[in-house]
């Protein structure tokens, strides 16, 4: 508990309770699967997104 | 009059319009029904009976005097809770916005009451578009008029609670993951997720910004194509508003099936996920019967699900945790449980991770776009199981996340939810149709071939008709 209190406090999240941080390691623990999944070797070219807008082209 | 409870808005503008029903009566009656049933699904978080009763009022004086503004005029709506209305408190369902009055109405209310539409009132969701039913919240979570002890879906949960139970014809909903869709499949009505920047999300409370969808809600799929028409158009005041032209989307929604290319996505519930047996069966079903009705049927696969699931939820966390960083530092006692972890989640995030993921999503757009080159429209599961029970913990773990209708978030591309028949339980079961950017026309025509042929619509839950 320690070591996730003082990982919330590095975030700016110093007024958790035990109850919140228990919350937020499985919150943690549920995103790092999907952050694990995403692709770190995409073409250095391609782009992102900011602001996405289909266009009906794409039809 | 006998109670017009399940009427719906073609049927009810149809009679408001040759004056054989008012307006004012309309409303009298829904009100009175919210009154007397609402204390068992808590659909609402604030009913407006004398602000709706002096709109219909005036909607009875306008069309008596020959000024009918068109097929939502007189007509009973309601609004999730997090969509703004001039001088009334957005709540988003939570503490932390309970005294947060509006400003100025949002594009979409702005439309609807231009239109006419009578207001009954705010609707339940889940706290900040988010997280799931919550017990330690200031107001109740949404309850299934299919059986009261089952989860409703979310996050539009009082917009299709309301809808199933006949407490309205038409509410809006608000969808970044699939929160206008899982309660229309858990509810057994019609949600439609439009194509992104489609409808304006002004004055809308944001969970994701780039996920972020505003859409109609009813109970029949012409009621749906007929509130779409009233609220879709660019806006300019929203970054992302398209400026594309609206159709009619009533024109095509005879045409039937016949000649049209569907795509299956299979492989989203069978070996991405498996669904549960009665909900996979209902939409291998819809496929055979759109193949009777003179559709070509094939096969057509995406990435996996997974692959969606990862994307949008890294994007639904950052952008859901920018929103709401200060509040988390400051406040996060006044969350509930639910959403305070939801939120969370977007804490450990790097720009970088932020960043492949918006990167990757226009890896994953190409995939679907090309996936799409072949078919008119695809066909696939919604919610992957039929709803489970409100107070089950586990079960609610267990099958929030099976579900289809991220990918669609993370696309932009339409996506409307239909009832697909009923599982032994008596819960409804559900199937989604996808369409091309901007062929919202295009869905709501095979929607309409569906529910013509399979008249799941029709049915409404026991004790409430």
């Amino acid at each position: 508990m320690t070591e996730l209190r003082d990982l919330a406090r590095a975030l700016g999240l110093d007024r958790l309770s035990n109850e919140h941080l228990a919350q937020l390691a499985r919150a943690l623990e549920t995103m790092e699967r999907h952050v694990a999944r995403l692709p770190r070797d995409l073409p250095p070219a391609q782009e992102m997104a900011l602001i996405f807008r289909a266009r009906a082209a794409d039809a | 009059m006998s109670e017009p409870a399940f009427l719906g808005i073609t049927e009810a503008s149809a009679l408001i319009r040759a004056r054989k029903l008012s307006p004012v009566e309309l409303t009298t009656a829904l009100l009175a029904r919210i009154d007397r049933l609402d204390r068992s699904f808590n659909a609402f978080i604030r009913p407006l009976p004398e602000r709706a009763l002096k709109v219909a009022r005036q909607a009875e004086a306008e069309i008596a005097a020959g000024c009918w503004r068109g097929a939502f005029h007189g007509i009973p709506y309601a609004l999730k809770d997090i969509i703004d209305v001039e001088g009334l408190p957005t709540t988003a369902h939570s503490k932390l916005l309970a005294d947060n009055l509006a400003t100025a109405d949002a594009a979409v209310t702005a439309r609807l009451e231009a239109a006419g539409g009578v207001l009954l009132g705010k609707l339940s969701t889940h706290e900040f578009a988010i997280g799931g039913p919550s017990f330690d919240l200031p107001w109740p979570p949404a309850r299934n008029p299919w059986n009261p002890g089952h989860f409703p879906g979310g996050s539009s949960s009082g917009s299709g609670v309301g809808l199933a139970a006949g407490l309205f014809p038409a509410a809006l909903g608000t969808d970044t993951g699939g929160s206008i869709r899982n309660p229309a499949s858990q509810c057994g009505i019609i949600g439609m997720k439009p194509t992104y920047g489609r409808v304006s999300r002004r004055g809308v409370f944001p969970l994701a910004f780039s996920l972020d969808h505003v859409g109609p809600m009813t109970r029949g799929v012409r009621d749906n194509a007929l509130m779409l028409q009233v609220i879709a158009g660019h806006d300019p005041l929203d970054p992302a508003s398209a400026d594309e032209p609206v159709p009619d989307y009533g024109a095509s929604l005879s045409e039937g099936v016949r000649g049209l290319r569907i795509g299956v996505i299979r492989h989203f519930y069978t070996t991405d996920v498996a669904g549960d047996a009665e909900m996979t069966a209902a939409i291998e079903a819809a496929a055979d019967l759109f193949g009777r009705l003179g559709a070509e049927i094939r096969e057509i696969r995406l990435p996996p699900l997974q692959d969606f699931a990862a994307c949008g939820q890294v994007i639904m966390a950052a952008e859901a945790y920018a929103v709401h960083e200060r509040w988390l530092k400051e406040r996060p006692g006044d969350y509930g449980a639910r959403g305070r972890e939801r939120l969370l989640a977007g804490a450990g995030l790097s720009a970088a991770d932020y960043l492949q993921a918006v990167r990757w999503r226009l890896t994953l757009r190409h995939a679907a776009a090309n996936a799409f080159r072949g078919v008119d429209v695809a066909l696939t599961a919604s919610s992957l199981d039929p709803a489970c029970r409100i107070d089950d913990d586990a079960a609610l773990a267990a099958t929030y996340s099976r579900q289809a209708r991220i990918a669609f978030n993370v696309t932009g591309q339409p996506a409307l939810v239909i009832p697909a028949g009923f599982a032994r339980s008596g819960l409804p079961l559900s199937l989604q149709l996808v369409g091309h950017p901007f062929a919202e026309a295009m869905l709501y025509r095979v929607a309409e071939a569906y529910e013509t042929a399979t008249g799941w619509t029709e049915r409404h839950p026991a004790g409430l008709a």
